[in-house]
């Protein structure tokens, strides 16, 4: 497919896009929250992704490239967001845990702005709040891991970070998800063990 | 009890398990460690709230407008997918 593409075949550019367009669209948007916003995000990931395709190494799995850019355009954005209104001294790559916690409500504060009409019914529920409020970095991994599937190697590659950095990033992901969840469970009874 | 059924399950094995991949072996040591049974249904709480998650796409015609800015190279014969 790819191939087709390289050769200059536009019905193969076009099948790319149809391929790519949901799962990239999402994870944009989920990223910034924000429906037009996400829109322009993929389309530029999508121009940029296709007018290099000239140069793309066929070892690499273009799904794991057209994700990595559209990934860095969000946290891009999301981190001059916060540029704009916020100090952001040392935040995106915070480790110990008093900046993350600073980090977190710096860079969180993007998550919890007031969304549009159609945002707020889209990604109002609890599940899709408690990601929002996640650090860009943590809500890429869980968006990769849990919605697209990737394997933790894959998510390294993609976000260009060590596997090492991929697991810790999921086990505290994962941990403030349950968290956010938590409040609101009463109702599920506890499933049972297979 | 073998090793393999005292260990703590792991945070890549709680996940396994809430997929339902977890080996035989590992997964008898939910029914030994209260502990690691509350994290896996916890676990699969979570996978089962992320699973859920609606599907999005873009506007009608994303193709088209991303087309529209793409240099398409000089071409010859038929795409087949
Ligand atoms: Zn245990």
């Amino acid at each position: 497919m790819v191939a087709w593409a390289k050769e200059g075949h536009e019905a193969a550019f076009r099948e790319l896009i149809r391929r790519y367009e949901r799962p990239v669209f999402a994870l944009v948007y989920r990223m910034v929250r924000d429906r037009a916003l996400a829109e322009d995000l993929s389309q530029e990931t999508f121009i940029k992704v296709l007018n290099a395709l000239a140069s793309y190494n066929p070892d690499y799995k273009f799904s794991s490239w057209i994700f990595k850019i559209a990934n860095n355009a969000a946290i891009d954005h999301i981190r001059k967001k916060d540029l704009d209104t916020l100090s952001l001294d040392g935040a995106p790559d915070a480790d110990t845990p008093d900046a993350i916690k600073a980090t977190q409500l710096q860079i969180g504060t993007g998550g919890e702005s007031p969304l549009d009409e159609v945002a707020s019914k889209e990604l109002g529920s609890a599940i899709e709040r408690a990601i929002s409020k996640l650090r860009p970095e943590y809500r890429a991994c869980i968006l990769l891991r849990f919605v697209e599937g990737y394997s933790y190697e894959e998510i390294a590659d993609v976000m260009e970070i060590p596997l090492g950095t991929v697991k810790t990033y999921i086990h505290r992901a994962r941990n403030e998800l349950r968290e956010h969840l938590a409040d609101r469970r009463p109702e599920t009874p506890p499933a049972k063990a297979p | 009890m073998s090793d393999l059924t005292m260990q703590h399950l792991t945070t890549e094995e709680l996940e396994l398990w809430a997929q339902g991949l977890l080996g035989a072996a590992r997964t008898m040591h939910l029914t030994e460690c209260t502990l690691c049974f509350a994290e896996a249904q916890q676990e699969r709480r979570l996978h089962l709230t992320l699973s859920q998650l609606p599907l999005f796409a873009p506007r009608a015609g994303f193709a088209d407008r991303v087309m529209a800015q793409v240099k398409v190279p000089k071409t010859s014969g038929e795409f087949r997918a």
